[in-house]
């Protein structure tokens, strides 16, 4: 297996790439205060537009960084639901009767078995749960005929709308920083910034050279780990322990088959590693100098000044 | 007084079972050593005593006059490198330039100085092109030189190879035997464990353990002589030399054919 | 029957995770009794896609691979169980002592057998003869395989593999890491099993005197491509092995050495060192 790229990380150019990690990391923390600090969807939807400039500057895909919030769509959905259904403040905009009926049911069981049907060929899965929610209401409130189960009101108040607006864009722009940081910084500088960053831990005994280098290790050894875990599945494969088919009685057996010699290869491997560092005169805690350094240059004051700007900002604006 | 010296040294790893017995080893500076050795023979045991993985359980190693104990590791493995058997698991660093530097930043080398000798050693084991390359994508072949790179830039005078080979095709086998060459010319002691004899062939001189001891030990053209240590000891002797031993003293000819497979053996 | 690959191809598009060397349109046959067949090629001249597609492991890109008349092609058939094509053909990986996990050698034996639904009772006896035919008594039965050494280790592994009744027995690289002692007594293990079963074999490797010694055709795969298929004793008088990467057995090599050092007209073709002495008395000798 080659080149397999690990985290979220794209070789690229552009302002964002010429950052030191340290500043990176800290801007991107200060910056989710400053956003969390905003308490008006206005103030937000203005921080939004600023994050949306920051990444036209640093020429930053919108759809690779969309693409980041794709695992999260879920939870912002849940939310949207969650909101609007529960919350009972502000004006009422929409008061209506839904109706579980016969007919009912069954459009929300059509509609269900349509939705996951279509859901499964893997497309516009995110329109289609909308579409899906749109028409569970548009169902319980014109099928009314026929055997009227039971009725129940569906109250939306301007608050709720106001509300999960609110949460949603607040999560948007906060996975949009952190998408940032990941999609420009390589994994070794995001390490090596956290360890530098982390140093002052030291005072409560915590040893960022040590965390760094563990980081870094795991990072080295996440490729070689994939290819062997893929070379083990085809070989216990080999002896009829097929891991797409199968009980779930004869899955736990096959999993079982996969984790034992995972974990004896991962154990050999780590002795032999701290062989092999050893023997490089690898000592756990004495100093060492570095291959790889971080330098602050202009960019990075400017990006410190912005960003202090914006925390100032939104201090400001909640204070006043 | 030898360069390493190896006294009366034992291994075990429960106290009962000895993993090698009473091994008194003397080797020269700049000398090529093949230590060979059927599987759990002790030969990779051995290597691991010498670079202070594994304390002995009685005995001692000397390396360049200085006894190896805990305090003085430190110091001996500036002078003596290991390349182990799996390439994998001895590339440190995220990229090639890293694991080169591995060995440098434990020994505080300063960064400028650093790069100077990375530029230097990766163009030595062919490696220049490959420095921000990461190992996966790398062949085993590349990281072995890697990993011979990361000891030369730490100015160690002794490599020791662990049957680093075992796990190259002969294609990248034979090419890593050239850079071995190539670093024996140039004054490195090597100490090249291994089960081939083919790649024994390269050194001057071979010390063949079993079961713990040492059972011969000798310059390779004495030792060849005695096909009954090869045979006793799980080993085989090369393709020519056996040929060779086939056929009769009798006759002129043959005598002739027997001294130019000596010959064809030792010049490869 | 046995295995057929028709214009067989297998790569991806570069980036995409891919754990397997590309192959591009292989045709062969292979028969399901008495072959002895070796696959040679440099490291990433994709010898063990080609072993993992007879299967069904991976999935060609194009072609097909037909393994005891079941027809494994891109789009996987609901009607194909792949799953019951790896019991026809048995392939034992590189290092396959790694594939150990059962705490005991016979539990790990009967692994196989019992996912493909044999009864315990009869998988216990199937790993009591498995273990005898790879050169282990039935002592062993009872110990942790993790205390064995490393070439009991890949005999229980081979076992394991035994214990399938394959009809044809594929292993990638099985002599790799053993000394001399333990190299020649896994090809003897080899030789005994087609000896008595008539089993087709296949190794994967990259020693040239054993395939020169043992088999009896061989397969060389150069950048993803089939070169040559036919007897080891055709493919070493060819001249250009160079090209593919190949070396010469040691045998061809010393004789050969001594044909031109003393001009003289030598059957260099000789696959062990006695025969090698004979024919050097015969030219040299009175």
């Amino acid at each position: 297996m080659k080149n397999i790229v690990i985290g979220q990380y794209i070789p690229g150019e552009g302002f964002f790439y010429r950052l030191d990690p340290r500043t990176k990391i800290i801007s991107v923390i200060v910056l989710m205060v400053a956003v969390f600090l905003l308490d008006s969807i206005y103030h937000l939807l203005v921080a939004s537009g600023v994050a949306m400039i920051l990444l036209l500057v640093g020429k930053i895909s919108i759809g690779r960084v969309f693409r980041g919030l794709r695992p999260l769509l879920v939870l912002l959905v849940f939310t949207f639901v969650f909101q609007i259904l529960f919350n009972r403040q502000g004006a009422i905009l929409v008061n209506e009767t839904l109706t579980l009926s016969a007919t009912s049911i069954v459009g929300v069981l059509f509609l269900t078995v349509l939705w996951r049907m279509l859901a499964r060929r893997g497309k516009f899965r995110f329109l289609l749960l909308l579409m899906y929610l749109g028409g569970l209401y548009l169902a319980m409130r014109y099928l009314t005929f026929w055997w009227q189960i039971t009725t129940f009101p569906f109250v939306i108040y301007e608050d709720g709308v106001t509300m999960s607006i609110f949460v949603i864009v607040r999560l948007v722009v906060i996975i949009t920083l952190s998408t940032v940081l990941t999609l420009t910084t390589k994994p070794t500088d995001l390490t090596q910034g956290l360890e530098k960053l982390m140093r002052p831990l030291k005072v409560i005994g915590i040893r960022s050279e040590d965390f760094a280098l563990i980081i870094s290790i795991s990072l080295r050894f996440i490729p070689t780990i994939l290819d062997e875990a893929n070379k083990i599945m085809s070989a216990q494969a080999s002896r009829g322990a097929d891991f797409a088919e199968g009980k779930l009685k004869d899955k736990i057996k096959q999993v079982i088959s996969l984790l034992v010699p995972m974990f004896i290869i991962a154990f050999k491997r780590s002795e032999e590693l701290a062989d092999a560092m050893e023997s490089r005169n690898f000592v756990p805690g004495k100093p060492r100098s570095r291959i790889n350094e971080l330098v602050f240059n202009r960019l990075d004051v400017l990006t410190s000044v912005f960003v202090v700007m914006c925390l100032t900002g939104s201090i400001l604006i909640r204070v006043l | 007084m030898s360069y390493i010296e190896i006294e009366d040294l034992s291994f075990s790893y429960t106290g009962k079972r000895k993993i090698l017995e009473n091994i008194n080893l003397l080797i020269e500076q700049g000398e090529w050593v093949a230590v060979l050795g059927h599987n759990g023979s002790g030969k990779s045991t051995l290597a691991k005593l010498m670079i202070g993985l594994l304390d002995p359980m009685s005995g001692s190693i000397k390396i360049d006059s200085t006894l190896l104990e805990e305090e003085t590791t430190y110091e001996i493995r500036k002078k003596i490198g290991i390349v182990f058997q799996n390439p994998d698991n001895q590339f440190v660093g995220v990229t090639v330039k890293d694991d080169i530097a591995f060995g440098m930043e434990n020994l505080l080398v300063p960064r400028a100085e650093m790069l100077e000798k990375i530029d230097f050693f990766a163009r030595k084991v062919g490696m220049s092109d490959f420095l921000d390359k990461e190992p996966a994508s790398l062949s085993g072949g590349q990281k072995q030189r890697v990993a011979i790179a990361g000891i030369l830039a730490m100015q160690t005078k002794i490599i020791i190879f662990d049957e680093a080979t075992s796990m190259l095709d002969p294609y990248a086998r034979a090419e890593l035997m050239d850079y071995i060459r190539e670093l024996h010319d140039e004054g490195i002691t090597i100490i090249m464990i291994t089960h081939d004899i083919e790649e024994a062939m390269l050194a001057d001189r071979l010390v063949i353990l079993k079961e713990g001891k040492i059972h011969a030990d000798g310059a390779k053209k004495q030792l060849l002589g005695q096909p009954e240590v090869f045979e006793t000891s799980s080993l085989e002797l090369p393709m020519a030399i056996r040929i060779a031993g086939m056929l009769e003293n009798n006759d002129d000819k043959l005598k002739a054919v027997k001294e130019y497979l000596w010959e064809f053996s030792f010049d490869r | 029957m046995g295995i057929q690959f028709r214009q067989v191809s297998y790569h991806y598009p570069s980036g995409s995770i891919n754990f397997y060397p590309a192959i591009s349109d292989i045709s062969l046959s292979i028969a399901a009794k008495g072959e002895f067949i070796a696959i040679v090629g440099h490291t990433g001249s994709g010898k063990s896609t080609l072993a993992q597609h007879m299967n069904a492991l991976i999935f060609p890109t194009s072609g097909e691979v037909e393994i005891f008349g079941s027809v494994v092609s891109k789009r996987r058939d609901k009607k194909v169980k792949y799953n019951d094509l790896r019991q026809k053909v048995g392939l034992v990986f590189q290092f396959p002592e790694y594939q150990l996990f059962e705490e005991t050698v016979e539990k790990d034996i009967m692994f196989g057998p019992i996912n493909f639904k044999v009864p315990v009772e009869e998988a216990r006896e199937i790993a009591k003869k498995a273990i005898v035919m790879v050169g282990l008594d039935e002592s062993y039965l009872r110990r942790n395989p993790f205390n064995l050494s490393g070439g009991e280790k890949r005999r229980v592994a081979i076992a394991g593999i035994l214990a399938l009744d394959p009809e044809i027995l594929v292993l990638d690289e099985p002599t790799s890491g053993l000394d001399p002692q333990g190299k020649k007594q896994m090809m003897e293990l080899f030789k005994d099993i087609q000896d008595k079963t008539g089993k087709t074999i296949i190794l994967i490797t990259h020693d040239m005197d054993l395939v020169y010694e043992h088999t009896s055709r061989v397969i060389v795969l150069n950048d993803g491509l089939l070169v040559y298929d036919g007897s080891p004793d055709a493919l070493f008088k060819r001249d250009d092995l160079a090209k593919y990467h190949l070396n010469y057995p040691e045998t061809i090599r010393v004789l050969s050495a001594i044909k031109e050092r003393f001009g003289v007209d030598i059957d260099v073709y000789q696959k062990d060192a006695i025969s090698a002495a004979n024919v050097i008395r015969l030219v040299m000798g009175q």
